[in-house]
């Protein structure tokens, strides 16, 4: 396991499980679609699907798990170091994701798109303060237990 | 809860750590084995859904279903709901009595072992009742385990019973009160407050659709709701059955044809009845129920309804020649369900419910005999009434395109904003059909409140013209009638300056990405929610800070979200009911948005108003999906958004939602 960091298969890695993440989102927005149109068949094969693709996409975590983030390379495994983690992908999204996209869009014309990822600018503002909090409260936790 | 109904097993609040072992024992003294009332007591969402005001009201649903079942089996003809002043209810019917002689097996009364013994009723076998909406017998004894207190009151085989509960015991034994030649059944409970909470108490508005609907569906059934609180009387009893009801239901829209469409289809053991009725209205009001009960989540009989009605209407249209099915030409369900008001009964002897609320049923059987019975008698019913048919499919095709062009116009307006220029039409187009009826379009357009507080942010002086720009019909500048001199409107579209002249003084039709007025001519400019419709907000503020005259005002109130927490959530309900939305504001963009104009002495007031979504998202501009979409976003709204953004389900369904107004004003230098 200790080669994997930087070989391609480690890129692989992040890259199916992001493929399953989006799995997972595609199917459960397409199930709403279906049970809204009256299939609700179809609704609950897309459900059932994206449960598997939530078990695929931890699958995934398992191996990266081992080596960081697949976000921000940083480690991760144990809730303080999670924590640490989803904090600086939340700075990275409000300072470098969002904003550029934001640009992008506006750049090309599409102004209500710059607004989405805007707003989304400012909720990752708001995520990363509480998941400081939660960290703050963790850190006061370990504090008090005996050594 | 209450500490006395905390199982023992769950009083140590804190998790041990390892460091400390537990000194308690922990052996067979240390499981807990719930009675059935005990268990209902302790997760009564599970039997009821919840204990909140829709829970509460389910515990009266549950004795109504009773007599309803009565008198489906053909006993029962009255129903009477008593709403009492001290918070109880009782439910009264003139049925055959719930039996009072000795259960074989049981030893006590058969009345109280149905009271106090989950799954005990007499609906398992067939011979008593046919169709019901009881099926389980866990609803009388979930009530009395869910009851501070109740009494039972029986009239049977020429006497008077009488049984005292609490909490779902017995506290005494069933008396003979005296002889008497009626029949019937009395409950009369007060819901628990350490369940429910004491603040929440019955509604009899909330009753009084249940009750109506019931009536309905259930006809020449006599149901009257007395409200000793406020003195209301109501009586319901109609013979019109779901015919009747879809009249009711109808009653204030538009309808597309007179006479709606009446389906029945009875096979040994199911009994299904359809009405149909297409208004000019956009949304969807379908309703569905089992054994007269509501199926407010749908269900296999509704999804086979769907089903028949697209199947059937696209193979009508292609058969006209209407649509080219062989190219691929579809009508979609969205489109034909669009304006359509329907109810839908199914009567049958095993239906098969999620939950013990019985909010969807499952039975498989079901859609196959919807789909095929409805789609059978509809083809029929369209083949043998050529204009009917015809109206029903034009409506639809109707919806389609205005769909189409719904998308397109979205698609036009991203291609102009590359120049960032509005599309003209494209506004004028929505704006204008929105001017039919655009008081009714939304409750805020006329909010007296709302357009006060809007002037409560003028300071006193001397104000000789006013603008209200982008001015709809005209109500927010009219309402400084008095406090200004000229009242002058602009807006795009020909159809709204119609409806402002009736309000304001002089109107004009232009832009407002280029006001058609000298720099500095008005003391006062006021506008309401109309920027976060606009690409790039900044130019048409500028505008509004050049006409204005030096120490002018402008006044503006913009819906915005609570906090960035439910930003994103609001913007996807906004966008959803509005394609044409291009900003969702936070608080401090719109702070910036106007000092950078070069604003200043910007103070801002708050106003919350609740709004029912349903008549918001009535209207063209919403497509049925939409509609769908946004309630599903309430149904599902994240927990980080439910913290700083108050909503409300009714019981009913009806979504009802707090809007933030903010008022700023602020001052041209
Ligand atoms: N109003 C009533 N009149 C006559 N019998 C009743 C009435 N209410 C309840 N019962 C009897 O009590 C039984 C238990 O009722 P309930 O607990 O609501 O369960 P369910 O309705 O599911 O059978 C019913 O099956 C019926 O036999
Ligand atoms: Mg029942």
């Amino acid at each position: 396991m200790d080669a994997l960091p930087g070989l391609p298969t480690h890129e692989k890695l992040k890259q199916a499980f992001r493929l399953e993440a989006g799995t997972v989102q595609r199917y459960l927005y397409f199930a709403r679609i279906a049970d809204i149109e009256g299939f609700p068949d179809v609704a609950q094969t897309f459900r059932n699907l994206a449960e598997s693709g939530i078990c695929n996409a931890q699958g995934n975590l398992d191996f990266l798990k081992r080596v960081g983030d697949p976000d921000t390379d940083l480690p991760i495994g144990e809730t303080d170091l999670n924590l640490t983690a989803a904090i600086s992908a939340t700075i990275l999204e409000q300072t470098e994701s969002y904003p550029l996209m934001a640009k992008v869009a506006r750049e090309e014309g599409l102004l209500d798109i710059a607004n989405w990822f805007e707003t989304m600018t400012r909720t990752k503002k708001v995520h990363e303060q509480k998941l400081k909090k939660a960290l703050a409260q963790l850190a006061a936790v370990r504090q008090e237990e005996p050594q | 809860m209450s500490a006395a109904s905390t199982p023992p097993a769950s009083e140590e609040a804190e998790a041990p750590s390892p460091a400390r072992p537990r000194t308690d024992r922990y052996d067979a003294s240390s499981i807990t084995v719930l009675s059935g009332l005990e268990a209902v007591r302790q997760n009564p969402g599970m039997y009821i859904g919840s204990t909140d005001l829709a829970g509460l009201h389910h515990l009266v649903y549950e004795l109504v279903d009773n007599a309803i079942d009565e008198s489906q089996a053909g006993y029962c003809r009255r129903i009477t709901v008593t709403l009492l002043a001290d918070g109880s209810c009782a439910v009264e019917d003139d049925g055959r009595g719930i039996p009072v002689d000795m259960h074989p097996l049981e030893g006590r009364p058969a009345c109280e072992v149905v009271l106090t013994k989950l799954h005990a009723g007499g609906k398992f076998r067939r011979q008593s009742y046919q169709y019901t909406a009881g099926l389980h017998g866990v609803g009388l004894s979930c009530l009395n385990a869910l009851s501070e207190w109740l009494v039972l009151e029986v009239w049977r085989d020429g006497f008077h019973y009488r049984q005292p509960y609490a909490a779902g015991r017995a506290v005494g034994e069933l008396a003979k009160i005296g002889p008497s030649g009626r029949r019937g059944t009395r409950i009369s409970f007060r819901p628990d407050p350490r369940i429910f909470g004491a603040e929440l108490s019955f509604s009899a508005p909330t009753l009084v659709s249940r009750l109506r609907e019931l009536s309905f569906l259930n006809p020449g059934l006599h149901i009257r709701l007395l409200d000793q609180g406020s003195g209301e009387e109501r009586e319901f009893q109609y013979d019109s059955g779901i015919a009747g009801f879809l009249r009711h239901l109808n009653q204030d829209a538009k309808v597309l044809h007179p006479q709606p469409l009446a389906l029945r289809l009875a096979q040994p053991g199911v009994d299904i009845e359809v009405v149909m009725q297409w208004t000019a209205g956009y949304g969807e009001n379908i309703l569905s129920y089992v054994n007269s009960i509501n199926t407010v989540h749908g269900g296999t009989h509704l999804s086979g309804l769907k089903n028949a009605l697209t199947r059937t209407v696209n193979r009508y249209a292609s058969e006209l020649g209407i649509l080219k099915a062989e190219n691929g030409e579809r009508i979609s369900t969205f489109d034909i369900l669009e304006g359509l008001t329907a109810v839908l009964s199914v009567r049958m002897e095993t239906p098969s419910f999620e939950g013990q609320t019985k909010t969807r049923v499952t039975n498989p059987e079901l859609k196959t005999m919807v789909d095929e019975g409805v789609s059978g008698a509809l083809l029929a019913a369209l083949r043998a009434d050529s204009r009917l048919a015809a109206q029903v499919v034009a409506r639809a095709l109707d919806a389609s395109r205005a769909r189409l062009a719904a998308r397109r116009a979205s698609e036009r307006i991203r291609i102009q904003s590359v120049d960032t220029r509005v599309s003209k039409e494209v506004y004028q187009r929505q704006f204008g059909i929105r001017s039919q009826n655009w008081h009714q379009s939304a409750v805020w357009i006329a909010n007296q409140a709302l357009l006060a507080e809007h002037v409560r942010q003028l300071p006193s002086g001397h104000y000789p013209r006013m603008l209200d720009v982008c001015c709809g019909s005209g109500v927010v500048g009219a309402s400084f009638k008095g406090r200004v001199g000229t009242m002058f409107g602009l807006d795009l579209t020909p159809e709204m300056i119609a409806l402002a002249r009736a309000r304001l003084d002089c109107l004009t039709q232009g832009t407002v990405y280029q006001l058609p007025f000298r720099d500095n001519t008005f003391d006062l400019v006021v506008n309401r929610e109309v920027l976060h419709l606009l690409p790039n907000p900044e130019r048409p503020v500028a505008e509004i800070f050049r006409v204005l005259k030096p120490g002018g005002r402008f006044i503006v109130g913009q819906i915005l979200p609570f906090g960035p927490e439910d930003a994103a959530w609001m913007y996807r309900v906004f966008k959803k009911k509005q394609p044409l939305i291009f900003n969702m504001f936070q608080e401090d963009d719109f702070r910036e948005l106007l000092l950078g104009a070069g604003l200043v002495d910007l103070t801002m007031s708050e106003y919350r108003l609740w709004e029912s979504i349903d008549v918001w998202i009535d209207t063209h501009e919403t497509t049925n999906l939409h509609r769908h979409e946004i309630r599903e976003l309430f149904y599902q709204a994240p927990q980080e958004v439910r913290e700083v953004h108050p909503f409300e389900i009714l019981p009913t369904g009806e979504i009802r939602d707090l809007w933030r107004w903010c008022v700023f004003s602020a001052r041209k230098p």
